[in-house]
């Protein structure tokens, strides 16, 4: 049951880095502000400014022939107003290429162009989720709204995306010019994300590491000093999940093998129990004609059959958890898959085998005169 | 058909020796119905097991039908135990979760090849012993006497050229006995060869040569006529 659990498991991880590292985008590249040392996928804690804005100038100009860049600043949840209607939702500051990096792109009304950009004009597009809670009944596009106090006019809408693999509300969100942001409702100076989206897949690699080179120059970082960033791939991602899905693996696997030795020797007790009452049968048989290999092996065979009965009692068992826990926890990644059938009916075929053999051997061996004398 | 030259078996447990059987020539023919007399724990059973190949003798030889079966291993042994011995114990020894007909049929489950018309032979086995309406019944729905029929023909299935009987009548009543020496008798009329053990003089007299053993060695050998 366990390991139907584990397989589950890992499989469901497999899938979901795949999942994750689509969603983020197999050309995309990431760089936040502050080291290694701060965590996070979405850089929403970071509270270093070392990224500036000239920073993605410098990158857009060497980098632009391989990819599209936008810079951006992200708010953590930001109070939105519009007629009547509160909301909190997560606003988006970032240059005209947003669409283009994020392959996000408007579904009705206008994208915000590069001249609203120089401009810092108030204007903003809305997710899908924010307009129907700003908006419920509405066209919100023409409409005011005010984000921390400041009035922006709705342009447009995204098209819908849906949940994050993290479970996040993707559609909560607001976009609005790069520099009306940082200057005229933020008032901040530096950036919280460079964001690249690699035109050629083969190219990934020397893009990310001419961005590392570039920021480090610019910000006069030489070794032994660390990055006062970091750069997200999708290749660290996946790594990222599976280190840490590895531990509960571990856990999980152990915990099937230790499931696996005890069932084993609880299942070769039980043979060996039966045995002892078997015995005039043993007798009788070998008294007929049958040879040691004979008793050998039919005993085996009932090992063996017992462990697989066992198996597939484990394996309605083990569905349980891999049907129940989605449903509770839908971060955590579980798939049903053949696969863990397979090494299901393998182990019980193996437990059944090696646990059998001793009881088996035990059989065979009596010694038929006292095996009938037992009768 | 059977020689025992100076067949002797002691049993050693426990670092103890226990001497149960000494110097024993026994010549059995073809064809004869012999009973193995003498009261209990004389070795009566200790010389069927030996004749049956269940247990091997401590010294001395085993002849039968010509061969040596002192030196011969256990699979061989076993595949003579399956093809030229038939055993009826005094307990019947069925399995007692299978049918009538699949017991008879248990022995061939070790004969290589199994025979295609094993069905038929368990069949008529059956019927021979009277028992051919309740072949597929299960044997704690038979009475005594009617398990130990089954049991002989189980024996039989095999056609084999010795048949060991130990106290086949002991756990029967005088009745169910006698239609079982009947069915012996029977087996014996198509040359079949016979050796019982009993302790009970009524049933030595049905077979035509009684073999006496006291204190583990032949005392007497009649033949009756």
């Amino acid at each position: 049951m366990l390991l139907t659990a584990v397989v589950g498991l890992s499989q469901g991880v497999q899938k979901k880095i795949i999942e994750i590292t689509n969603f983020f985008g197999p050309r995309s590249v990431m760089v936040f502000p502050g080291g290694r040392r701060i965590r996070g996928m979405g850089g929403r804690g970071a509270s270093a400014s070392t990224l500036k804005p000239l920073d993605a100038k410098a990158v857009k100009a060497e980098l632009a022939d391989k990819a599209v860049v936008t810079a951006g600043y992200f708010s953590g949840d930001t109070s939105v107003k519009a007629a009547g209607q509160n909301t909190q939702s997560v606003v988006i500051s970032a240059d005209p290429n947003f669409p283009l990096t994020f392959n996000w792109n408007v579904a009705s009304g206008e994208p915000l162009s590069w001249d609203d950009e120089r401009a810092m004009r108030r204007v903003c597009i809305l997710g899908a989720t924010a307009a129907r809670n700003l908006f419920p009944d509405e066209d919100p596009i023409g409409k005011r709204i005010s984000i921390n106090r400041v009035v922006f006019k709705v342009k447009g809408v995204l098209t819908p995306r849906g949940t994050s693999p993290m479970g996040h509300d993707l559609d909560d969100r607001i976009w609005i010019p790069l520099n009306t942001g940082l200057k005229r409702v933020f008032h901040k100076d530096s950036l919280r994300f460079i964001r690249l989206n690699v035109r050629e897949a083969k190219d990934v690699p020397a893009v990310i590491e001419r961005l590392g080179a570039i920021l480090r120059s610019r910000h006069h970082v030489e070794p032994p000093l660390e990055d006062d960033f970091h750069i997200l791939t999708p290749d660290f991602i996946a790594r990222r999940i599976k280190s840490m899905t590895r531990t509960t693996q571990l856990v999980g696997a152990g915990l099937a093998l230790v499931a696996l030795l005890v069932g084993g020797v609880v299942l070769m007790n039980i043979l060996l129990l039966s045995l002892s009452e078997r015995v005039p049968e043993i007798g009788l048989k070998r008294a007929l004609g049958a040879r040691q290999s004979d008793i050998f092996l039919e005993f085996l065979a009932e090992s063996v059959l017992v462990s697989l009965m066992g198996m597939v009692l484990g394996i309605l068992l083990g569905l349980i958890p891999v049907l129940v826990v989605p449903h509770f926890l839908p971060m955590v990644p579980m798939v049903i898959t053949w696969k863990s059938f397979l090494y299901a009916a393998l182990f019980a075929l193996g437990v059944g085998l090696v646990f059998g053999v001793q009881p088996a051997r035990r059989a065979a061996r009596m010694d038929p005169v006292e095996a009938l004398r037992e009768s | 058909m059977i020689e025992l030259k100076g067949i002797g078996k002691t049993y050693h447990t426990g670092g103890v020796d226990t001497p149960v059987l000494h110097d024993i020539d026994l010549t059995v023919e073809e064809g004869e119905f012999v009973a193995l007399m003498g009261p209990s724990g004389t070795g009566k059973s200790t010389l069927m097991n030996i004749l049956g190949c269940l247990d091997r003798a401590s010294e001395g030889e085993y002849l039968f039908a010509g061969q040596d079966l002192t030196a011969l291993d256990d699979k061989k042994l076993s595949v003579i135990r399956n093809q030229r011995i038939g055993f009826v114990f005094q307990l019947f020894n069925l399995l007692p979760r299978v049918s009538v007909i699949q017991n008879v049929l248990l022995p061939l489950l070790y004969s290589d090849p199994y025979p295609s018309n094993a069905r038929e032979k368990a069949t008529r086995l059956l019927e021979t012993v009277g028992l051919g309406e309740r072949i597929h019944f299960k044997p704690n729905a038979l009475s005594g006497g009617q398990q130990q029929r089954v049991a002989i023909a189980r024996a039989m299935i095999n056609e084999p050229s010795l048949i060991l009987a130990d106290e086949p009548t002991g756990n029967l009543d005088s009745a169910a006995g006698e239609e079982i020496l009947e069915l012996f008798d029977q087996i014996h009329a198509k040359g079949r060869t016979i050796i019982l053990v009993t302790h009970e003089t009524p049933v030595a007299e049905h077979a035509r040569r009684v073999v006496t053993l006291k204190d583990g060695r032949i005392s007497s050998d009649e033949k009756r006529p």
